[in-house]
């Protein structure tokens, strides 16, 4: 036991490192060994020149890194596939998941079943899911393409102009119950009054939702919308199980673009620089993003 | 006021119909893997062919290439992740919770390690493992998995914490306990159904990661997912097979997932919702 | 010094030897034998990393027999898919102890490897193991990707040659004889489509496998990847003329939506019927041709020919010591009975695929194995087969130009934009 009795409070140690800190301790010394000392020693790397097949070249580079990742006409179509990536999939699984979610908290019968069932893809290993799809979706062994085959249907799924949609609609399938459930989470939270008052003022359904339900629930559709951004933005197992970047370039991402460079060619250097482009471009989103809803708020 | 229940009662139908259909998008994915399962090789180039003679060669094949091992190597990664999380997280996210240590800057300071990518932290990891000799074991995969089960986990139990009155501590010692003793043997026992939630999903949060196990994991710590992705290689797919590994996998935390749903609602938006 | 340490250690691993087998003789006194204080030799357990494919079982298969050679060697073979393969070997590489004692090294790697210093020179070894080794037997090709500068740092293990596999029934339906020009090869595609049936099964799918496939068109078009001295040639009219000959046939022969298809959908589509032909890898004959295997009921109906034009691209397989390997010389011990023309020769009898010509030539293996005009036709394969790619960041060209060339596949760049961008990236990749 530390703490052997109150007046321990009172001597000099306890005040300096009160026990509230003390019950801090481990989690900031493990998050420092962690995740504070990578960090460090990843923007460490992108600074020098680091290829595990050339060894003898590791020395400091300053900026060059980035400057030649800049460079590559392939990391930028990484960086507009990922943006492209997140922003369909996030879209669509904020109108199915809010869809879901007022359905469902209207629903009386099959109540927990259904709930139980829809949360389910969330669990699921998203490594699982793209494989369980490639072959779905696959012209040879696919159910899918095989139905529509008899429908005189034929359509690739995987094709240049599809297959990022595609991997936005798989997604989707597995996140939609994410969104649906913070959503639900926020709905049932919701006061009874303002829905009342504006069904007494003779607004319908629908002009309910979106004159107060959906204003009530903005901060929330706000924390869901940048969880799961955040979270596809890290897309690496549909890629990899499925269509490996292409065809051509249709599909490279940046997390895949990054475990090529450094897990295919080597250069951890690189990678590393990949890796801190996007987290400079994603704090100055958020930043940007932030300061704008601060300030639209005061205004 | 009939036109209008008229209109309601299409509104109920479309909802219900929605719903259904929903359900059904989800379960269809699953039902085709079962299938697939215990398809022979040739029925599996038969996709639409829904009357098989179901054949338990893939599951046989399976057992006995060892994925057994694979499931016993998640198991231990998934257990050490959490039991290392639960023990450092605990203390934390009750201070966090009690006694706002650091103010809101702690509280949401947390979840910022969300934002670094894996890409970031996957390097310095794997190339730390190979200078401490344990690359290739569980143990990278494990600390890599701390990585984002730790903020998660901790800011799941913050918002537990936030639920239990704060005078309970200073109850239990005005009867002689030590704070300490107080947040073991009272506080502790109030969160218990939620510290089990987010250990359960801070479980299924690691059991699902491939890009860390795969990359930092050799054959001493091939996960599940890594199994399943082995699977499908560039020069051959065993797609029979690769269905049971994936039933395999997916089983425990489909169970697992109906325990903690309730509490994942609270869990998920809690955290914010007091600071 | 090298060498008489080696012999020292061979004189060590002989005496172990006789001593295990007299241990054996004596009858059963203790099976842990070798430690016991006078025998004294410990033995050696070799990590081995390999790809999971059935040549690595065949080597499994033989275990047993190697350790009635040599009891004090055991092997731990770890056997992983293609893509976990890679990291696992560099990881080991860089290590202070290393993890693997003994690897296969695929051909684009050699390079890179054996320059940054990671592997073993074997030349001595080879010299050591004299002319019952017969290191010459080994098809050429195979033994030049194995040479980086001067020296030799890998013994072939098998080959991954292409060759034209194709429905010997249809293409006697039609009268048709085993195409050897581009144009016949793109004559024989168009005739053999019919109904749900596809001429040819393509592999476009970005990456290695359309540079693979594609590497043959390049070949049999005239055209070439490096020039002698290395030199990136890609741009060429012959390489235009390859590609826009591809995806002519792609889009009027090949099955529908296969723009993602590999090794495996090609062959499934082969072997259930709906392709008459397809480039793949020479030992997918005897698996097409096998009553049990995925064909079924058209096994036998398979043959295999030479790519049109005879220039295919190779390839290989290597065994390589690590140079931080710990059991440098144990690790030789079993490559070197493996790869022996003896043993090399009971690997492919079991189904293994060839790298040496006498066993190729062999009556024995023609017999036991999968007949006289298979071995032959491999043998010609392998006289003048290249590999898509020898030099510095052989494996990262390979990635950029299957991606050009998978853009002028699915229509997202023109055939010459695509040559063009991908002789570009070749030649910055491999001087960088």
């Amino acid at each position: 036991m530390n703490d052997r009795s109150v007046d321990t409070a009172k001597r000099p140690f306890s005040r300096l490192f009160p026990y509230e800190w003390r019950m801090m301790t481990p989690l900031l010394a493990v998050m420092v060994i962690i995740l504070a000392y990578p960090i460090v020693y990843s923007a460490w790397l992108s600074f020098r020149n680091v290829d595990l097949t050339r060894p003898g070249r590791d020395a400091f580079a300053g900026f060059d890194q980035y400057a030649a990742v800049l460079k590559q006409p392939l990391y930028w179509t990484a960086l507009t596939n990922t943006f492209i990536f997140v922003a369909v999939a996030v879209t669509l699984e904020l109108i199915l998941g809010m869809a879901l979610a007022v359905s469902l908290k209207k629903q009386k019968r099959f109540r927990n079943l259904t709930r139980a069932i829809l949360l389910t893809p969330m669990f699921v290993t998203p490594i699982a899911v793209g494989l369980m799809f490639r072959f779905l979706l696959n012209n040879q062994l696919g159910l899918v393409p095989a139905i529509l085959q008899k429908l005189g249907i034929s359509i690739d799924f995987f094709s240049a102009d599809l297959a990022l949609l595609s991997l936005a609609l798989i997604d989707v399938w597995q996140w939609t119950p994410f969104m649906m459930l913070m959503l639900l989470a926020g709905l049932e939270n919701l006061p009874e009054e303002p829905h009342e008052a504006a069904y007494v003022d003779g607004a319908n359904a629908w002009q309910t939702f979106i004159r107060v339900t959906v204003p009530m629930m903005k901060p929330i559709i706000l924390v869901a919308v940048l969880i799961r951004a955040l979270d596809a933005l890290k897309v690496f197992e549909y890629v990899y199980a499925i269509t490996r970047g292409g065809p051509g370039s249709a599909t490279e991402t940046l997390q895949f673009f990054v475990y090529k460079i450094g897990f295919g060619y080597y250069r951890l250097s690189e990678a590393a620089a990949v890796s801190w482009t996007v987290v400079i471009l994603v704090m100055a989103v958020l930043v940007l993003s932030l300061w704008r809803t601060t300030r639209g708020r005061s205004a | 006021m009939r036109a209008y229940r008229a209109k309601s009662l299409l509104w109920t139908w479309v909802r219900v119909a929605f719903l259904w259909a929903a359900v059904l998008v989800v379960l269809f994915p699953y039902t085709w893997v079962v299938l697939s399962s215990f398809k022979s090789p040739a029925d599996l180039s038969n996709p639409t062919k829904l009357l098989f003679a179901p054949v338990p060669d893939n599951w046989e094949r399976v057992f006995a290439g060892g994925i057994t091992n694979n499931f016993a190597l998640s198991l231990i990664v998934g257990l050490a992740t959490v039991l290392i999380t639960l023990l450092v997280g605990t203390p934390a996210a009750y201070a966090i919770s009690h006694y706002a240590v650091g103010g809101r800057l702690t509280r949401f300071g947390i979840l910022l390690a969300e934002l670094i990518p894996p890409s970031v932290l996957v390097v310095p990891l794997f190339l730390v493992s190979y200078y401490l000799k344990v690359n290739g074991m569980v143990i990278p995969v494990i600390v890599a998995h701390l990585t984002f089960v730790l903020p998660v986990v901790t800011w799941f139990l913050i918002s537990f914490f936030d639920d239990i009155p704060r005078d309970l501590e200073q109850a239990a010692m005005i009867d002689g306990c030590t704070r300490f003793q107080a947040f073991l043997k009272v506080v502790l026992p109030q969160v218990m159904p939620g510290l089990g939630a987010a250990a359960i999903f801070g479980f299924v949060l690691s059991w699902n990661d491939m890009f860390y196990a795969l990359i930092l994991g050799g054959e001493t710590a091939k996960t599940l997912p890594v199994a399943i992705a082995g699977y499908n290689t560039f020069r051959g797919v065993q797609l029979g097979e690769m269905s049971v590994a994936i039933l395999v996998s997916v089983l425990p935390t489909l169970i697992l997932s109906f325990f903690i749903q309730r509490r994942m609602i609270r869990g998920i938006g809690g955290g914010g919702v007091k600071g | 010094m090298k060498k008489s340490v080696f012999r020292m250690l061979a004189l060590v691993l002989s005496a172990a030897l006789v001593l295990g087998a007299c241990t054996r003789g004596g009858g059963g006194d203790g099976g842990a034998g070798s430690t016991d204080g006078t025998g004294q030799t410990e033995t050696v357990t070799l990590k081995v990393i390999m790809e999971e494919v059935p040549d690595t079982d065949i080597v499994m298969g033989m275990l047993d027999e190697f350790n009635q050679a040599h009891p004090n060697i055991r092997l731990d073979i770890e056997a992983l898919p293609y893509d976990q393969m890679r990291d696992k070997i560099v990881a080991s590489f860089l290590a202070p102890r290393a993890t693997y004692d003994l690897i296969v090294v695929d051909n684009p790697w050699m390079y890179d490897f054996a320059s940054a210093g990671y592997l073993e020179p074997l030349d001595d070894r080879i010299q050591q193991a004299g002319d019952a080794y017969n290191y010459e037997d080994f098809a050429k090709p195979l033994r030049d990707i194995a040479e980086v500068d001067g020296k030799v740092y890998g013994i072939p293990f098998y080959n991954y040659a292409l060759g034209l596999i194709y429905r010997t029934d249809l293409f006697e339906e039609q009268g048709l004889q085993a195409p050897k020009t581009l144009d016949e090869l793109m004559d024989a595609a168009r005739k053999l489509k019919s109904g749900d049936r596809a001429g040819i099964a393509m592999t476009p799918q970005r990456g290695y496998k359309v540079f693979e496939e594609w590497g043959n068109w390049l070949f049999a078009a005239g055209g070439a990847i490096q020039d002698e001295a290395g030199n990136i040639v890609l741009d060429s009219p012959q390489a235009r003329e390859a590609l826009t000959k591809y995806i002519q046939t792609y889009k009027e022969a090949a099955p529908a939506n296969s723009l993602n298809w590999a090794f495996d959908e090609a062959l499934r589509a082969t072997a259930g019927g709906q392709a008459a032909m397809m480039l793949s890898y020479n030992w997918m004959l005897p698996t097409l041709n096998n009553p049990d295997g995925p064909a079924g009921e058209l096994a036998g109906k398979f043959g295999l020919a030479e790519v049109p034009g005879g220039k295919a691209v190779l390839g290989a397989w290597f065994w390589s010591i690590p140079a931080n390997s710990n059991n440098k010389d144990a690790a030789w011990t079993f490559v070197h009975w493996l790869t022996s023309p003896e043993q090399d020769k009971q690997r492919v009898i079991a189904g293994g695929a060839p790298v040496r010509d006498s066993v190729m030539d062999d009556p024995q293996v023609h017999e036991q194995g999968f007949g006289k005009d298979y071995y032959a036709t491999v043998k010609e394969i392998l006289k003048d087969a290249s590999p898509l790619g020898d030099g510095p960041g052989a494996e990262e060209m390979i990635q950029a130009v299957g991606l050009e060339l998978s853009a002028a596949v699915s229509g997202q760049k023109s055939v010459d934009q695509a040559i063009a961008d991908a002789a570009k990236q070749a030649r910055e990749i491999m001087s960088k």
